[in-house]
């Protein structure tokens, strides 16, 4: 009796032991493949989320070549092919690293020459340990060229700078919504009326919400918290679509800011958003990627 | 008590013999090539991992699409998020049987591995060619298949359709060691 005890107890451990066995050799695999950190691929596609920077740098190697364009018509009618009045920024990035990425462009209507660097310094992690944000930050430094259309009161070279400070702080929510946060502080070295300030606090707020594979709906909204008072501006808004091919990014928006550079386009829009002339720009962004360095 | 004892000894020792018939590859290579006359993509992941089960002839293979790597980056990305949404479906993965399989010949032999893939979420039925090598117990699984990217529902936007091969050639090699837990 106690013997076939024994025997019972031996053939249940038999049982389950064949069970770890009976596991399929898959399962058994998928347990090996290496799962530890996870990071957050592409919070946002492109670079530029709007208007201003997104938290996106490229990776080491990687060059973007854009053309940036608003068009828009003036209240006084004009005989212009689709649009009476349009500007260019023709921009150009190098990714010295996959962290740091530096860049300049000059825009053609106000002929603001800027130049900024860009540093990542965290990354969101999806699995495992670490950052629920991917913060970077963003340095330009700008140069009003063209003097008639200067904030300066005088023509010394140091006057027609402008810096834009900003920390660029993100977070994909799901794998369509990705948010933005963006508090920027503007120093112009001059202004046009000297009752105007000099340092300007702005928030930027954003997002994307991806519709498709290759297409999502972009909004970008800057408050500034000291405007100028000599003159009455609006804060920048900006609504519209993104559209990623291949190497070809191409984005597409409704916003009422004609400026491009940071410090222009936060303290210097001078309409509000609304459908009529002059006050509505059409923004059409076209973004190339070029890789210098294979992965 | 006499028998109980005895059928332990017999059958422990079995056990041990069972666990040491597995091989495992944990550096396999697996690479996919799309050829077109826009451009050409290809692809290396060096991470995928595979068990063999010699007793049953049975294979399994799996590796994080993540780790693919790509001559751009931009590749890798688009890879990712739009076409093999790795978010969602982070690996794929292959189980079956090498039909035949004798792991002791030492000349290389050519197999036929039967099983099922599964990828972006779709499991298809594959029978894949294999050449087996086998370098002093060490051994060596090479081949090459091609795949039809619409089976395995990737949707490809039509303005990119002629860059990207309706069929994908992927080659695969896994050198094979001994199994310890």
């Amino acid at each position: 009796m106690k013997n076939n005890r024994l025997l019972l107890v031996v053939f249940f451990l038999l049982c389950l032991l064949n069970n770890t066995a009976a596991q399929s050799l898959l399962e058994e695999v998928e347990k090996e493949v290496a799962h530890d950190k996870v990071f957050t691929q592409a919070t946002f596609k492109t670079t530029i989320l709007a208007l201003g920077q997104s938290v996106q740098t490229r990776s080491q190697g990687t060059m973007e070549l854009s053309a940036n364009s608003r068009f828009w018509n003036i209240p006084q009618r004009t005989q212009g092919f689709l649009a009476d009045r349009m500007s260019t920024r023709f921009g150009a990035s190098y990714a010295l690293s996959d962290r740091l990425t530096a860049g300049l462009g000059i825009t053609t209507f106000d002929g603001i020459f800027d130049s900024y660097a860009k540093y990542r310094i965290l990354k969101q992690v999806e699995e495992g340990k670490g950052s629920p944000f991917t913060i970077t930050l963003f340095q330009n430094m700008s140069i009003r060229t063209i003097p008639n259309r200067s904030i300066n009161a005088s023509d010394g070279f140091s006057d027609k700078l402008s810096f834009t400070t900003q920390a660029l702080i993100a977070r994909k929510f799901t794998r369509n919504l990705s948010l933005q946060v963006s508090p920027t502080f503007i120093h112009r070295n001059s202004t046009r009326n000297p009752s105007d300030d000099t340092s300007h606090f702005a928030l930027g707020i954003g997002g994307r919400y991806r519709i498709g594979g290759h297409v999502s709906v972009s909004s970008e909204y800057y408050y500034l918290a000291n405007p100028i008072t000599s003159a009455t501006t609006f804060d920048a808004f900006a609504i519209g679509v993104n559209w990623e091919l291949t190497d070809l990014m191409l984005q597409f928006h409704l916003t009422n800011a004609p400026n491009m550079a940071e410090d222009a386009f936060i303290t210097q829009t001078r309409n509000n958003f609304n459908t009529r002339d002059g006050n509505l720009f059409f923004g059409f962004n076209a973004t190339f990627i070029l890789h210098f360095k294979k992965e | 008590m006499k028998p109980t004892i005895l059928f332990l000894l017999l059958v422990l020792p079995l056990s041990l013999v069972f666990a040491q018939s597995r091989l495992i590859a944990r550096q396999g290579q697996v690479s996919f090539f799309s050829y077109t006359s826009v451009e050409n993509i290809e692809a290396t992941n060096n991470q995928a991992f595979s068990l063999i089960d010699i007793d049953k002839e049975e294979i399994a293979i799996s590796m994080l699409m993540r780790a693919f790597v790509f001559k751009k980056a931009l590749m890798r990305e688009h890879f990712n998020e739009s076409y093999i949404e790795s978010d969602i479906f982070p690996k794929a993965s292959f189980e079956g049987k090498i039909i035949d399989f004798d792991a002791s010949l030492p000349q290389s032999q050519i197999k036929i591995i039967k099983g099922s893939i599964t990828l972006h979420g779709v499991t298809k039925e594959k029978e894949i060619k294999t050449t087996i090598e086998n370098k002093g117990g060490q051994i060596l699984l090479t081949g090459k298949f091609a795949m039809t990217v619409a089976d395995y529902k990737i949707k490809i936007p039509p303005i990119v359709a002629g860059n990207i091969a309706k069929t994908i050639e992927v080659t695969f090699r896994f050198q094979y060691a001994p199994y310890e837990k």
